[in-house]
């Protein structure tokens, strides 16, 4: 006989040696919490935008708050506050169409895309930060050493020393390097925690997309 | 309303949960994983059963369920210690119903399909049930053609696995 016959006959008449579990059994799991992947895509990609979301409101009242009341009523900063909360709440809107549309009736193809879109959202919102996190930078600052009295008698030291160049080149240098360092700490922190939690579900959508046109 | 949903649920699981077993069967080896994703099967089966609308078979239905929690949305617990051999423990088949070789034949039989990949071992456990390819592939979310293909490639891996 064949061998793949041989288990089928075999796996069919193993039917009858599983335990048997009562009706109590089964209800009690129905009552108990799932610890899908998921629901831990959905947990940390709350935590995520709360994370943000509480960061930009550190900045707003902890440490700057007097220059920040300053730079709070020029219009470019109003303008760009109101695009940030717009697109948070476009973010949120879409990750959570995204997350009501995962089904596990779905076949396993649209099962698996429609995590990964969900996935693919918070990743896009995050990217949105760390590139606010840049333009925010790139805007503000140049406003505060135009603002700032001690920057100004800084600048008008250099100026007079012919070391402006010096001055304005250590400032980029410093800033990117802060930069650099805070977006690889967060990259490499989104990295492991996807890609742990995500690394069979890719896996498995690869080898299902293997063949496919 | 909610207290009759969940006794028609149970019922009907209790009645099914055999396929449940089978799908913890190919994908975890020891008795406290097989009992893991038993649960989280049944839990994502209750979820999904307010939308279960019956123009599917029940048992269909638990099949897409029950496979998707496997190879998609349960995560294996690394804090295990215990890793018992199940299939010394829980479904030893009586030794006298086989002569020795087929059972032996069998024993490798099993330990093949454990080297195969999740959605190969999904592919077997569809042949197994005796699934046509229009459901494996509705299942699997693959065109039919491709469902031929893979299978006949499991099938390959398989025979070439037990004869090197």
């Amino acid at each position: 006989m064949d061998e793949l016959e041989l288990l089928k006959k075999d796996w069919k008449k193993e039917g009858n040696s599983f335990p048997k579990l009562s009706y109590n059994e089964i209800y009690k799991m129905i009552l108990k919490k799932s610890s899908s992947i998921v629901k831990w895509i959905f947990i940390i990609s709350i935590l995520e935008f709360v994370f943000w979301v509480a960061i930009s409101f550190t900045l707003k009242y902890t440490g700057f708050s007097d220059d920040i009341a300053n730079v709070e009523s020029n219009t470019t900063f109003i303008v760009m506050s109101i695009i940030s909360y717009l697109i948070l709440a476009y973010f949120f809107y879409r990750f959570y169409m995204n997350y009501r549309t995962i089904n596990t009736t779905d076949n396993a193809t649209t099962l698996m895309e429609n995590i990964l879109k969900t996935r693919r959202t918070v990743k896009q919102y995050v990217g949105f930060n760390l590139i606010a996190i840049v333009v925010s930078v790139g805007v503000l600052l140049p406003y505060f050493i135009n603002q700032d009295p001690e920057a100004q008698t800084i600048i008008e030291n250099a100026t007079a020393n012919g070391e402006l160049f010096k001055f304005y080149a250590g400032i980029i240098i410093v800033t990117l390097l802060m930069l650099a360092a805070v977006i690889v700490i967060l990259l490499l922190f989104y990295w492991l925690i996807y890609g742990l939690l995500l690394k069979r579900l890719n896996k498995n959508y690869r080898e299902l997309k293997k063949l496919e046109v | 309303m909610h207290k009759e949903l969940e006794h028609s649920f149970v019922e009907l699981l209790e009645k099914h949960q055999n396929i449940i077993h089978k799908v913890c069967r190919l994908y975890t080896y020891d008795y406290d994983a097989h009992n893991d994703l038993f649960q989280e099967i049944t839990i994502q089966l209750w979820k999904a059963y307010p939308k279960f609308r019956g123009d599917a078979k029940f048992s269909t239905w638990m099949y897409r369920v029950g496979l998707n929690t496997a190879i998609t949305l349960y995560r294996k617990s690394k804090r295990r210690i215990s890793t018992q051999d199940f299939n010394d423990v829980q479904f030893k088949i009586s030794a006298e119903e086989y002569d020795d070789t087929e059972e032996q034949q069998l024993k490798l039989l099993y330990n093949a399909v454990r080297q195969l990949n999740d959605i190969e071992k999904a592919l077997v456990f569809l042949y197994l049930e005796d699934k046509n390819y229009r459901e494996i592939s509705e299942t699997m979310g693959i065109s039919e053609v491709n469902a031929r293909v893979k299978m006949n490639r499991v099938k390959t891996k398989l025979r070439t696995i037990l004869n090197p």
